[in-house]
């Protein structure tokens, strides 16, 4: 494998991960080649995308935020309508499709926020697949409706009480999981991050509301948006945002990255600002490491951005500036959580209220007659016991 | 020719025992005894862990033992000096390092080889760096020009086809991965274990060492009729976890298993 070679964007991706991994990694790219070009598996991914997650999601136009902004028009992509509230399962049920083809009866993930990690026990429950879910024990506690979702549609979450005991810790019980149930096992990972093909493999399941967006705004308003905004924690959302209008030049790009309680190691997530080329999870991409390549914990108010690496095709779009990635503050996301909220009667997840952040100021300096779609990611609901816990301290 | 080559060139064993301990745990300076005790006990190679944040090959043993490690403050610095001493108090056993590619990429891969070579380290395990990768032949042509060796893990699902690919850059020994999954100590092992081991001896002209789950004097006897080497790692970690608070007590029990396990595999 080299850097000509399917699996790198530019210098980063590739396959770093631990050789018992291989034959599987192998398998998962040969099967996802030909099922790619298999319209019988096309057509049953459309299926149940339509008729079980609820696509298209709609692209609402959001009038008070365009009037209190005062700037370009403001359209949200609407992935909190898809069912279980977020971009996730796109990709969750892609990869179960994949793994059923595979004859695997058995499916594991990571979680974050908990939105993966309730999209894969989803999936398991609707494929009648046995789910082991890994969180942070952090986590667990933080995200507390998710955890009890996911129990409740019969997967098991085996929390994690490892190092800082958040994603990144998560990620490397389920890889250790994987290793050892390779063979009765599909490792569904929730974001374009991980060894070949899982960044790919991820990013065209999301591809979707990139595709919709541009397709539905094109429909409506005859023309492309002028700027795009999506939030970046591994980069799913994103990634699938951002895809369709890669090579559409007059489409400024967008993305938000947690830029937590500020810029020393330890208080961001901000892998994008800070970060320097390294391997970690089975890919070679931007990461947050101290002077001898440990790496060093990250932190945001949302779980599922707290992690110290990105995927590796951010990483390649942040090099060739072709995204404009940047930070945002727990603050900032906060109050653009509350200003959501109160002005749209949507309750958007944390994580994309760092979206909405750096779209305001991105609306401003396009002005008026101008347009600007965010990715709406996920519903904030599985948020509000933290936001009430942070506006009480706050207060104080 | 390299040191683990002529190791086993002349080999005066039946099977090469190669303990692994993790440096830095429970400090530095306990490690240069833990390393002196397992050498004069009995190890033919020993593989020195540099930690690593995130060992996600390793199992929970390993994993605590980076944890504990990790607490002290990282340095390079350190870890030379250890292995440095280590060297000097039994220079004709060759030492190999077990890490993770981030640690080695980051110092910068000359720098590193250069102080690992001048400290007297004579090859590299990196479990997440698979040979058919850029960065794995960079890796391999530069310790090659040191004379020092790549030793790459082949695990019970590696193909015929990647085993042969991978023999054009690897040197000194092959870690076979003995099961499926992470490090720690297993009570049984794949019924083909045996089978497998000829297999790679026949693919691969290179010594065949067993690792990944070994634990017992009985489990390196039984497999080094067939292995050319028994490498342990979590057992020996644990026995440095559960008596690392009382270093006396923890060199005294270091060296009672060492020998046990030479002895199981004379």
């Amino acid at each position: 494998m080299g850097k000509n070679l399917p699996g790198y964007f530019g210098e980063f991706g590739g396959r770093y991960s631990p050789e018992i991994l291989t034959e599987a990694l192998e398998e998962l790219e040969s099967t996802y080649q030909k099922l790619k070009k298999s319209k019988k598996f096309k057509k049953e991914l459309e299926y149940y995308l339509k008729n079980y997650v609820g696509r298209p999601s709609p692209l609402t136009y959001a009038e008070r935020l365009t009037k209190l902004w005062g700037g370009a028009r403001i359209w949200l992509k609407r992935e909190d309508l898809n069912h279980t509230g977020a971009h996730k399962i796109n990709n969750a049920i892609g990869q179960a499709l994949i793994a059923r083809f595979m004859g695997k009866k058995r499916i594991i993930a990571e979680t974050g926020a908990g939105q993966h990690g309730l999209a894969t026990a989803t999936v398991g429950a609707m494929f009648g697949m046995e789910t082991i879910i890994y969180m942070g024990a952090v986590d667990v506690e933080r995200q507390n409706l998710n955890a009890k979702k996911i129990e409740m549609l019969g997967a098991k979450i085996l929390p994690v009480t490892a190092g800082e005991a958040t994603l990144k810790e998560a990620t490397s019980e389920a890889m250790r999981d994987w290793a050892l149930n390779v063979s009765t096992t599909h490792y569904i990972v929730g974001s374009a991050i991980g060894p070949h093909p899982f960044p790919t493999i991820v990013r065209d399941f999301q591809s979707f509301i990139g595709t919709e967006a541009r397709a539905e705004f094109k429909k409506r308003n005859h023309k492309l948006p002028n700027a795009i905004v999506a939030c970046v924690g591994g980069g799913s959302n994103s990634i699938g945002m951002f895809h369709a209008f890669l090579k559409d030049k007059q489409v400024a790009i967008y993305g938000a990255e947690a830029g937590g309680l500020g810029s020393k190691p330890g208080e961001h997530s901000a892998t994008l600002t800070y970060g320097k080329t390294g391997f970690l999870h089975g890919t070679k991409t931007l990461i947050i490491q101290d002077e001898f390549g440990q790496i060093v914990p990250a932190h945001s108010v949302s779980a599922g951005l707290d992690y110290p690496g990105v995927g590796p095709e951010h990483a390649h779009l942040s090099q060739t500036g072709r995204v404009d990635y940047r930070m945002v503050t727990d603050e900032q996301a906060l109050d653009s959580f509350l200003e959501v909220t109160r002005v749209e009667g949507i309750i958007p997840a944390l994580e994309t209220a760092h979206a909405f952040h750096v779209a305001r100021d991105v609306a401003k300096d396009l002005g008026k007659k101008k347009d600007l779609i965010i990715c709406l990611s996920g519903r904030g609901d599985k948020d509000v016991t933290e936001v009430l816990r942070l506006l009480g301290e706050r207060s104080k | 020719m390299s040191k683990i080559k002529s190791l086993f060139d002349s080999r005066s064993f039946k099977s090469a025992f190669i303990p692994y301990f993790t440096l830095g745990d429970p400090n530095y300076n306990d490690s240069i005894e833990f390393g002196k005790t397992i050498l004069d006990n009995g190890a033919d190679i020993l593989e020195l862990g540099i930690p690593f944040s995130d060992p996600v090959a390793d199992g929970p043993v390993i994993q605590r033992a980076v944890a504990r490690s990790l607490k002290n403050p990282f340095s390079f610095e350190e870890i030379f000096r250890v292995t440095k001493a280590i060297h000097d108090h039994k220079p004709e056993t060759p030492l190999v390092y077990l890490t993770y590619f981030n640690p080695i990429y980051h110092c910068g891969i000359s720098k590193f080889l250069d102080r690992a070579k001048e400290s007297g380290i004579v090859g590299l395990v990196i479990p997440d760096l698979p040979f058919d990768t850029e960065e794995s032949e960079i890796l391999f042509q530069e310790l090659k020009v040191r004379d020092m060796d790549l030793i790459h893990l082949v695990t019970p699902a590696s193909e015929k086809k990647r085993i042969q690919a991978l023999s054009k850059t690897s040197s000194g020994f092959i870690y076979y991965v003995t099961s499926f999954g992470v490090t720690g100590e297993r009570r049984e092992f794949s019924v083909d274990l045996k089978e497998r081991i000829k297999f790679l001896k026949d693919t691969i002209q290179l010594p065949i060492c067993a690792g990944f789950g070994i634990s017992t004097p009985e489990q390196s006897n039984q497999i080094s009729q067939y292995a050319d080497g028994i490498i342990i790692g979590s057992a020996i970690q644990r026995i440095i976890e559960e008596n690392g608070s009382d270093r006396t007590k923890a060199v005294l029990a270091l060296a009672d298993y060492i020998s046990k396990i030479r002895a199981s595999i004379s």
